[in-house]
């Protein structure tokens, strides 16, 4: 069982085949890791592949983050929001560039939990909001990565949330030897994403137990939450998961808060509906 | 409020969103009561959707669109996992609540524009 684990780990990590992986990454990560490189440079470098910049651009200037006016140029996108986000969003379009049709419900589902966490943040008045809306949008990369590495055994997931109603991550749990979350901190290793956004996306179902960014981890778990009871996309399975009552303990949202939140998103699920970036 | 696509779209709804063209040029503001004349212009310049006050249209496909009413409706199979826990089940009552006094407020809306709608 052990070795089965380990090689499904391996095959899940071999995600150097993902196609649409921009080598720009790499070179860009080289880049700032120098003391001397200036945002100029970074930003020449991103720029020189135009259908990434163009795809960052409009990602950056949807709804989804709530900046006023438009941002123009990568280096304007890179001032406002950092490298560590921009990474995330180039990982984020690259990603789920591979997926496929019937995986449309994953994506609504993902935008919508950034918006959602977004909306959160600005509300409890967290700095770099941001941030929480690359968490949100990354939150269920595991399922994306685990559908495309290992699309054999997709079907026996679903079957197992299909026939015994079980929720996607028990399926996942089952018939992997671990669920999306674990896939995600692997990821978040694996891509150097930064660390709140690491424990935010492997820790959204577990929100307590994060030890470093619980509000990180709780923003999404309550985010994830909302999309499946506003049933908004499609993550997997239907119905709503457990509420960590410890979650919005953290965050301090009592139930005015919390009406006051589905009232925005249900705002902004009429500015997101429709949005595509492929 | 609810997005639509235009050609469901009927004079005497009102504009809960500014209308834009595709080059972000904004033609007309939120609380602007639709007419065909306005119609027309929208479908001239491309305009595929705009967002009306209340839910005038009974949508069943996009996403976002579904009716308080109906995930009043939801709420039961949503939850079903959680029968016997005292926790979930006050975060149900309380989506219920807040479910049926949008849907209330969204009915109360939307009633001028229907009428008319449909004459």
């Amino acid at each position: 069982m052990e070795d089965l684990r380990t090689e499904r780990k391996d095959r899940i990590l071999a995600v150097r085949d993902l196609p649409t992986l921009p080598k720009v990454l790499d070179e860009v990560a080289k880049l700032v890791d120098r003391p001397d490189t200036t945002t100029e440079e970074v930003a020449k470098l991103i720029s020189m592949d135009q259908v990434l910049s163009a795809k960052v651009l409009k990602m950056v200037n949807s709804p989804v983050y709530g900046f006023p006016g438009r941002i123009s140029s990568i280096q304007h996108a890179l001032v406002l929001l950092g490298f560590n986000v921009l990474r995330s969003i180039i990982v984020s379009t690259s990603v789920f560039e591979v997926m496929n049709e019937n995986m449309v419900g994953l994506w609504e589902h993902s935008l919508g939990c950034a918006t959602a966490c977004g909306v959160i943040a600005r509300m409890l008045g967290f700095k770099d909001t941001e941030e929480y809306s690359v968490a949100g949008l990354l939150h269920d990369l595991g399922k994306v990565v685990a559908t495309v590495q290992l699309p054999d055994l997709k079907p026996e997931i679903e079957k197992a949330v299909a026939e015994r109603d079980l929720s996607y991550l028990e399926a996942e749990r089952e018939v992997l030897g671990f669920g999306h979350d674990r896939i995600n901190a692997w990821l978040a290793d694996y891509w150097k994403l930064p660390a709140n956004i690491k424990e935010g996306i492997s820790y959204h179902h577990k929100p307590h137990l994060a030890p470093l960014y619980p509000e990180m981890a709780c923003v999404v778990h309550v985010s994830d939450f909302m999309m499946r009871l506003f049933e908004f996309g499609f993550s997997g399975d239907v119905g709503v998961p457990y509420l960590q009552p410890e979650a919005l303990k953290h965050l301090k949202i009592k139930p005015v808060i919390f009406e006051k939140l589905l009232d925005q998103m249900c705002e902004q699920f009429v500015e997101i509906t429709d949005l595509r970036f492929t | 409020m609810q997005k639509i696509p235009l050609n469901l779209a009927r004079p005497g709804m009102v504009l809960a969103k500014p209308v834009s063209r595709s080059d972000g040029i904004a033609v007309a503001a939120a609380g602007t009561e639709l007419s065909d004349s306005l119609l027309d212009r929208f479908d001239g310049m491309g305009v595929t959707h705009v967002v009306v006050e209340g839910e005038p249209v009974k949508l069943d496909g996009p996403p976002g669109a579904t009716s308080f009413d109906k995930r009043l409706e939801r709420l039961d199979f949503l939850f079903r996992k959680y029968a016997n826990n005292d926790w979930m089940l006050q975060i149900r009552r309380l989506m219920e609540h807040y479910f049926r006094m949008r849907a209330a407020a969204s009915a109360a809306k939307a009633q001028p524009a229907q009428e008319s709608g449909d004459a």
